[in-house]
């Protein structure tokens, strides 16, 4: 499901009256196979879609000139193929189709930043927004829903939609009675929706043939109907979809992108194609959010820029801020860097129509003191110089040491983004000794050492050999005896490959020091004859299967 | 040096060389150097560019060692931050900072923000951003091999930006190879072996370098370039009996 179910509240405090609008996009997958295939697109014949279930060859999308021949989602491949010549049949691919929808929806973002997918009858073809408050931005709500179809209508996709004042209606009359645009009280009264067949409810198959079976075949009829009788009939879910309709029952839409409260957006008359315009936007956008972010009161702590292609893409950047900040020139440079890292995979399409900048993660902020009085240690200076590095380099590219509570010393810290990662804890101290580096990975080492603990007298490590003179340990790292047998088996050390080690992993930096954990290893400190101190273990007992395995983890000063 | 004018007029023309050399002057009192060296080996004066070199890379930990003991001299309650920097994928080679191994040697961990880049000129733009802020102290970068991108003109601007920003530079190099660079200071660190722990002489002992000033001059007790035996505990040492007094024997 898509939405949630809250009952309106019908008490002294009223509840915003909210708009709909309902976008039906009846051969949306047809026209996007048309749109990754030339072939298709060019052609004259008709088009359908269909799908293997169980050893037929069903229909389950067609395109209008397919409908216009009578085809339809009842018939399989081979009547299809009889009734219209020359037909041309495409096997349906769903995930494909369903992500495509996914980013369409967020294109369509550009309306409204409300926008859900409602799978309530097929998972690709019908989209809702929220628009309250908005269509003033186009002129009013009849400008809108033409702009909109407008501008599908250029990307070859064809569309209709209606406004109301409940989803339910909207998706009524968006398939019934397109470009309805019904008032509070209409939707409220159903009187919008009297003529329309009472598949517009958005029933089962089994209510409607009930209905049918009452002689009910349009809303107007059901509306005068005694509703016990009909909710004794056809179920509880029946009255839902009834009330949902009329506006007595709040439907919420949950939507796709996350609702930033607090956004800016710029429309461009001639479209953008270059990332430098864009970001001469951005200078501007971010300065009208500021005074925006400031008139309320806040910071943010996340930032998105989502870029609207003429051709149904959004690129949405994001950057993260250390602390909540209003400063426009400050998030102007965080995009840029971002923008910086991102030039290679810039792609305009056909051009950028708009660009939006949101807030999230939103929290009171005072207004800025900037009298010679003011504190002022340089903190804010740092963090705005995390955050400049984090959005050029990525977050996981800056770090620092957190500490886990933990008697394990190498799991006791590890690294993690400062833009996330909560202020440092004091570490107790540890007064045994420990590395100042330490390897990611241990990497497996060959030591000669008195059996069966004695200290290691010399090793070999990446081909060299190395004589130690002095060495103290061992220190008993022992294991998490918290965990079930299954765990530790899982954590189980196992020695890299040796083609591993040699080009160390570039795809994702690891950040976690040493996740593994094994159980019972003997550290030791040793110092070979150029003065060098490593930091070494033995993994197992002498005398035990396996037969104990060295491993070096890390350099002392 | 015998009467304040003339100590004042060498002071002045300390700064007029230092300012037409662009770099701030290293040369303090002999007395004010003495009472530094315990805390900061030499006390270097904040905004340099400094290269450390060490002739291998399995030396790392003690170059880290040296430069880390450096730059906390340079953290004042107004420049806190210490960032350590380098290409991610070469963390494999000489290990990252560890936290307990940092408390441990004295350098409090939360005062290190580390920084993994994927490119070098990405690193060295992290390098010219972080030497902008006020509240950072030092930036210490690994850079293995001899990257073609850090040539004189990088060293450079680097040097300049320190000496604006006010925060030093450590380039913690590897290899035997020197370029040209603008690095006020380049000194060779290699480890020595340790004198062993109090109660048992076959255990290691606190960290110990071998250093060699090969660029830079130092004035003050020791105004050449020379080599050192220095020694950590809670903060640098010099092995006085022997290098000093060999220092000063040559003098």
């Amino acid at each position: 499901m898509n939405w949630t179910q809250t009952r309106v509240s019908h008490g002294s405090k009223r509840q915003p009256e909210r708009r709909y609008l309902v976008l039906h996009v009846p051969y949306w997958a047809t026209d996007c196979f048309k749109r990754h295939d030339r072939t298709l697109a060019e052609s004259t014949q008709p088009l359908v879609l269909y799908e293997k279930q169980k050893s037929a060859l069903n229909i389950v999308a067609v395109d209008a000139l397919a409908e216009k021949a009578g085809l339809s989602s009842d018939l399989n491949l081979a009547q299809a193929r009889a009734a219209v010549p020359g037909l041309q049949a495409r096997e349906i691919d769903r995930p494909f189709l369903e992500a495509a929808f996914a980013d369409f929806a967020d294109w369509l973002s550009f309306a409204s930043p409300v926008v859900a997918v409602l799978p309530d009858v097929t998972a690709f073809g019908d989209l809702g927004f929220d628009v309250t408050g908005v269509t003033h931005l186009f002129g009013g709500e009849q400008a809108m829903l033409a702009e909109v179809l407008k501008r599908l209508g250029h990307i070859g996709i064809l569309a209709q939609g209606a406004i109301s004042s409940s989803i339910g209606a909207s998706w009524a009359l968006a398939r019934y009675a397109p470009s309805t645009i019904a008032t509070h009280e209409q939707t409220l009264e159903g009187s919008v929706l009297a003529d329309l067949p009472i598949g517009a409810l958005r029933l089962e198959r089994e209510q409607i043939s009930s209905l049918s079976q009452l002689g009910l075949r349009r809303i107007g009829q059901v509306l005068d109907y005694e509703r016990l009788h009909l909710q004794a009939r056809l179920g509880e879910s029946f009255i839902r979809r009834l009330d949902q309709a009329r506006g007595r029952v709040s439907e919420q839409i949950r939507p796709r992108i996350p609702v930033a409260e607090h956004f800016v957006e710029r429309r461009f008359a001639e479209p953008l194609g270059l990332l430098d315009d864009v970001l001469l936007v951005t200078t501007d956008l971010a300065l009208r959010l500021a005074s925006e972010l400031e008139m309320a009161g806040l910071g943010a702590r996340s930032f998105h820029l989502m870029i609207y292609r003429v051709d149904y893409k959004l690129m949405c950047l994001s950057v993260n801020a250390a602390r909540a900040t209003r400063e426009a020139s400050h998030i102007d440079r965080l995009f840029r860097n971002r923008a910086e890292r991102l030039s290679g995979e810039f792609d305009a399409g056909f051009g950028i129509e708009m660009v939006r900048l949101a807030a999230t993660e939103l929290s009171p902020l005072q207004s800025s003191q900037t009298s010679v009085f003011a504190e002022d240690d340089g903190t804010g200076d740092l963090h705005r110089l995390y955050d400049r590095m984090s959005s050029r380099l990525g977050s996981q590219a800056v770090l620092r040491t957190v500490w886990v509570n933990t008697h394990i010393p190498e799991k006791a810290a590890g690294l993690a983004p400062v833009v996330t990662a909560p202020e440092t804890l004091s570490f107790p101290g540890e007064e045994e000794p420990r590395p100042i580096r330490l390897l990611p990975a241990p990497e497996p080492i060959k030591v000669t050492a008195e059996v069966p603990d004695g200290p290691p007298a010399s090793m070999v490590w990446r081909r060299i050999l190395y004589r130690f003179v002095k060495a103290s340990g061992p220190e008993r790292i022992g294991e998490e005896w918290w965990l079930d047998e299954f765990e530790l088996s899982e954590r189980r050390l196992l020695p890299p490959r040796p083609e591993d080690r040699r080009k160390p992993a570039s795809e994702k930096p690891r950040i976690e020091i040493l996740r593994h954990i094994i159980p019972s290893r003997d550290y030791y400190v040793a110092e070979d004859d150029g003065g060098r101190r490593f930091w070494l273990f033995r993994q197992g007992l002498y005398g035990e299967e396996p037969n104990p395995q060295w491993f070096m983890h890390g350099f002392l000063p | 040096m015998g009467s304040p004018a003339k100590q004042e007029a060498l002071e002045a023309l300390r700064a007029r060389i230092a300012a037409i050399e662009n770099r701030p002057p290293l040369g303090e009192s002999g007395a004010d150097l003495r009472r530094k060296q315990v805390e900061g080996f030499l006390a270097s004066a904040p905004g340099l560019l400094h290269e450390v070199f060490t002739p291998e890379e399995r030396n790392a930990g003690a170059t880290l060692g040296f430069s880390l003991g450096q730059a906390r001299a340079l953290i004042k309650p107004d420049r806190p931050a210490v960032f350590y920097m380098g290409l991610a994928h070469e963390s494999q080679e000489r290990g990252l900072p560890y936290g307990p191994g940092l408390q441990n040697f004295g350098f409090a961990p939360e005062h290190l923000t580390l920084v993994r880049t994927q490119t070098m000129p990405e690193l060295l733009w992290a390098i010219e951003e972080a030497l902008s802020c006020r509240a950072v102290a030092a930036v210490i970068a690994d850079i293995g091999g001899h990257p073609k991108i850090l040539d004189f003109t990088v060293s450079r601007r680097l040097s300049l930006r320190a000496v604006s920003g006010g925060a030093s530079v450590f380039l913690n190099r590897y290899g035997t190879g020197r370029e040209a660079s603008a690095a006020q200071l380049r000194w060779r660190v290699e480890p020595a072996v340790s004198e062993g722990q109090r109660f048992d002489p076959r255990a290691p002992g606190n960290a110990r370098w071998q250093i060699i000033l090969e660029k830079g001059l130092l004035s003050g007790d020791i105004n050449r370039q020379g080599d050192w035996k220095l020694s950590w505990n809670h903060g640098f040492e010099l092995d006085a009996d022997k290098s000093i007094a060999r220092q000063q024997a040559a003098a």
